[in-house]
This record gives C-alpha cells, sequence and structure tokens, in this order.
C-alpha cells in the first residue's frame, strides 16, 4: 500500500454527452457517454429483441483523478454522474445516512456508474473513497464535507426520485417545464 | 471579502438563508458540468439558471454564493434546498456582464 497522503486533482476532463437510451419491447434503460459536440439524435434502432430510443441527451463530462505527490492515477470512465438524494423513500438507506449526517454538515452525493440493460454497472468502492476525498480536498471542510456513496445504497431504484446533476436542455432554447426523475 | 458585503456593496437581494462566508473570486457559467469541473470553493456562480440541480452541484464544489443574474425568477424548492445546505442564493436584475463589472471594480476576478 502507497504511504502518499494523496493529494488528488481532476484529470483527463472530457466534456461530452451522456445518452439515455429506452427499449420499448424489455422496458431497460441504458447509458452510454459520448465525446460529441452535439448531442446524438436519430431513430429507433433493433438490437436483438430490443428496439432502442434515445430518450435523453444530457450534456455532462467525465474525469480521472492523479495525485499531485505521487502521480497514481484513478481512472474514473465508469462513472456517469452523481445524484442528490431527494429523500423520496423515508425508509431508504440513503436518506437515513444523511439524516444520521446532517447534524456534522456532512452532505451525501450517491455516485453512479453507466446502466447497462440489466443493472447499474457497479463501481469499486475504493474509486467511491477516493471521490469522497477528493471533493473534500477542494472544499473548506471547516465549514461542511461531503460524502460520496455509491448508488448500491439506493433501497429501490425503480421507485428513485434522486436528481442528477448534470445539464438538461441546454441545446434548447425554451428550458424544460421541469426536470423529470429517469427511473 | 464576503457574501454579506458583496450584497451591502452591490445591491443584491439574498433569496436563502445562510452564514456569511469569505469570497475569493468569480465563477460564470451556465453549465453545472462546467461548474462541477472548474469553480472553486469559495467562489461566487454567476448564472442564469434557476433549477434546483444548481444547489447540489454548487454544494459539491462549495461555491460561496450562487448569484442569480437579469432578475430571472427562483422557485421556492431550490431557495429552499439552499437553505438546508446554508448556500448563499443572491438575486440581482442586472444582466452578468454588468454584474461581473462591478464585482471586477471591487477586485474580485478568477481566482
Amino acid at each position: 500500500m502507497s504511504g502518499c497522503q494523496h493529494q488528488w486533482e481532476m484529470a483527463n476532463v472530457q466534456f461530452g454527452f451522456v445518452v439515455f437510451e429506452k427499449c420499448s419491447h424489455c422496458n431497460g434503460l441504458r447509458t452510454y457517454f459520448c465525446v460529441e459536440d452535439r448531442p446524438i439524435l436519430g431513430d429507433k434502432y433493433r438490437e436483438g429483441h430490443c428496439f432502442w430510443a434515445r430518450v435523453e441527451n444530457a450534456q455532462s463530462f467525465r474525469f480521472d483523478v492523479r495525485c499531485a505527490r505521487c502521480g497514481q492515477l484513478v481512472k474514473l470512465d465508469d462513472l456517469m454522474g452523481f445524484l442528490e438524494c431527494t429523500g423520496c423513500l423515508p425508509d431508504c438507506p440513503v436518506e437515513l445516512l444523511q439524516a444520521e449526517l446532517e447534524p456534522t454538515r456532512t452532505w451525501i452525493l450517491v455516485a453512479f456508474g453507466f446502466l447497462s440493460k440489466e443493472r447499474t454497472l457497479p463501481l469499486e468502492p475504493f474509486k467511491v473513497d477516493v471521490l469522497t476525498e477528493y471533493f473534500n480536498q477542494r472544499r473548506d471542510t471547516t465549514r461542511s464535507r461531503i460524502r460520496i456513496v455509491s448508488f448500491d445504497l439506493i433501497e429501490d431504484l425503480s421507485r428513485c426520485q434522486g436528481q442528477f446533476i448534470h445539464d438538461v436542455g441546454m441545446l434548447s432554447l425554451e428550458p424544460p417545464p421541469e426536470r423529470k426523475p429517469l427511473f | 471579502m464576503t457574501t454579506e458585503d458583496l450584497v451591502q456593496k452591490v445591491g443584491l437581494e439574498p433569496l436563502s438563508r445562510f452564514e456569511p462566508r469569505g469570497v475569493n473570486g468569480v465563477f460564470v457559467s451556465d453549465m453545472l458540468s462546467d461548474v462541477m469541473a472548474n469553480a472553486k470553493s469559495g467562489n461566487l456562480w454567476l448564472t442564469v439558471q434557476t433549477h434546483k440541480s444548481i444547489v447540489p452541484a454548487a454544494n459539491l464544489v462549495d461555491v460561496a454564493a450562487i448569484i442569480i443574474t437579469g432578475g430571472k425568477q427562483v422557485g421556492s424548492e431550490t431557495v429552499e434546498l439552499a437553505s438546508k445546505y446554508n448556500i448563499a442564493i443572491l438575486s440581482t436584475q442586472l444582466p452578468t456582464f454588468e454584474l461581473i463589472g462591478k464585482l471586477y471594480k471591487l477586485g474580485l476576478g478568477t481566482s
């Protein structure tokens, strides 16, 4: 194990789009990141029994983190983004943890991997810890702290009303009337 | 300079509940991804975005305040969430460009 007291910095920042696709046959949802300067539109397409259609293009970014002291690079290309818990499910472990940490001014954000047809791809616990370290190193922790948790903690993804922090509708001249939950 | 000083000197309207804190620079963007990638702790974030997601983005990178320019109306959900996180949402009728000029005269720039 490295003895370095890591000082993380954002590295390899790429701006692009998170593309959300839904299948009208199996009702599956999947996402991927694309580095394009314009959103991917287009028709439905077939893949096996599935008929995929794009339901949303959200402008977003991906990044890695690198230690400024020892140079260790942590690749985060499997990180889709962060979700803010809205407290929609009172028994959800994320909400319970938020209630526990709130008196210490520690705020939770949920890190999401990309969605495959079958399930959300897992994020390694090590990467979740590095993200927590990174965002706390970037802030004044005498005022408040950030705790990143993995989406695995969400009790029921299908009922989660959490809000992704990404740019929706930025390519339209008209703002969207409201943000809709993805699940 | 603190967020409270700015409220007085620039005539900003506080919308959320917050504790005053030091300000070290200005970041201007209407994209959450840009803010999360490039804004710094203690920055003022100038934007015309008012939806609720600006609050967790601001909280993630620890900005000192979100300033909504151009007199855009901010919904109560956004204000309540900012109060919960102790994040200042300040409002001004000034367009972004004019506000930047005032902040620059006060000695604030990019940090």
